[in-house]
């Protein structure tokens, strides 16, 4: 009724898309403005070429009218790219990354993807990464307990993918662990 | 966030709610009042356009807000009622709404069933052995993902061990063990 069953177990990507836009991106305004108050804070003053930092809906929004350049993050390259995905694929452990990296790549490569340098490249990369960590995530599955499960450096968008199944299995645990002790 | 990933009801954020309100209200009358001034530049037009979006992006966030609330209270109506304690955690209005729903539904369970049945099957809070009580309540040891914001003190898991979180780590435990960490904002659902 009042939240729609879809949406009722798990957040939708389009959400996390939402959250993952208050994120501070630097970029070279081509426009100049004052200094505004926004609710959440004040943004500005643009002065191009000074670089500024705004939220990332400000910057996406800025960038559709061509009114100025994303910086890309410095973790959003292909050097780094690719030393995290050797990094994930010798080591058994999830590689370190920003929380919501997925959405903001997405972001940053539907918009402003030729303010990247190679973005076709980046976004295999992102990929593979993705699939790499994918398996992982699969194989954390076998190490499933009904006490507690830990995910060092897990991102919003993979747990939100895993979210229902590890949550279904979990459960499912619990009750098998408590009904020898609880029952009649 | 929280309230979306909890199984259970959380105290009510009244006074960030009304800041927010606020705040969409005052950014809202700017911008009105600057639409109807014909003499403004293009560049501020372009201001006005980014505040808007914004205001839209927090209406958003509030309406997601409170429509779980409003389904949760809903859904646990009469389990909310019966626990002051759970009860204490809802603003006013909305318990206002929880109890009207709550009369409403034992009207209608009355009226359709609970009438043509002998008397002493008539209520809806008996508990007989072995069945699962009639009124729902929240499921506290459903898993949830959490995200500590700064280390934890250790919390004790349900196979005697204990955990200790440090900042930035993330795992997934059942609701009840790390409640009292959320209610003291030192973790987040993720």
């Amino acid at each position: 009724m009042a939240l729609p069953v879809s949406i009722r177990a798990s957040v939708t990507p389009l959400e996390l898309e939402l959250i993952a836009s208050e994120t501070l991106v630097d970029i070279v305004p081509l426009i100049s403005m004052e200094k505004t108050a926004f609710i959440s804070g004040a943004y500005g003053p643009l002065r191009p070429p000074v670089k500024s930092r705004i939220p990332l809906w400000m910057a996406t929004n800025l960038k559709l009218k061509k009114k100025c350049h994303i910086v890309p993050p410095d973790w959003l390259n292909i050097e780094f790219l690719q030393e995290r995905l050797t990094h994930e694929t010798s080591y058994p452990a999830f590689s370190d990354l920003p929380f919501r990296f997925a959405e903001i790549a997405k972001v940053i490569l539907d918009v402003a993807s030729d303010d990247l340098q190679n973005p076709d490249k980046i976004r295999s990369l992102l990929k593979d990464l993705r699939e790499a960590r994918q398996a992982k995530s699969r194989e954390g599955l076998q190490k499933l307990d009904h006490s507690e499960l830990s995910l060092p450096n897990l991102c919003s968008m993979e747990i939100n993918e895993i979210r229902p199944f590890f949550i279904q299995a979990m459960s499912v645990l619990t009750k098998l662990v408590r009904e020898p002790t609880a029952g009649p | 966030m929280n309230e979306r990933h909890a199984p259970d009801i959380l105290p009510a954020q009244e006074e960030l709610l009304s800041r927010l309100l606020d705040h969409i209200r005052s950014q809202s009358d700017t911008v009105l009042t600057l639409r109807a001034d014909p003499s403004s530049s293009e560049e501020e037009h372009f201001r006005i356009m980014l505040a808007q979006t914004e205001v839209e992006r927090v209406k958003f966030i509030v309406r997601s807000y409170l429509r779980t609330r409003l389904y949760k209270i809903e859904k646990y109506a009469r389990y909310i009622l019966t626990n002051p304690g759970v009860s204490s955690r809802i603003s006013e209005s909305e318990t206002a709404h929880a109890r009207r729903f709550a009369r409403l539904t034992d009207q209608h369970f009355f009226s359709s069933v609970l009438q043509s049945l002998p008397d002493t099957q008539q209520t809806l809070d008996d508990n007989p052995p072995f069945v699962p009580p009639i009124v729902t309540e929240p499921d506290k040891s459903r898993p949830v993902f959490v995200h500590a914001i700064q280390n934890c003190p250790p919390v004790r898991l349900p196979d005697g061990t204990a955990l200790e979180m440090t900042k930035g780590h993330i795992s997934l435990t059942p609701f009840s063990i790390v409640e009292q960490l959320i209610a003291r904002g030192e973790a987040e659902l993720v």
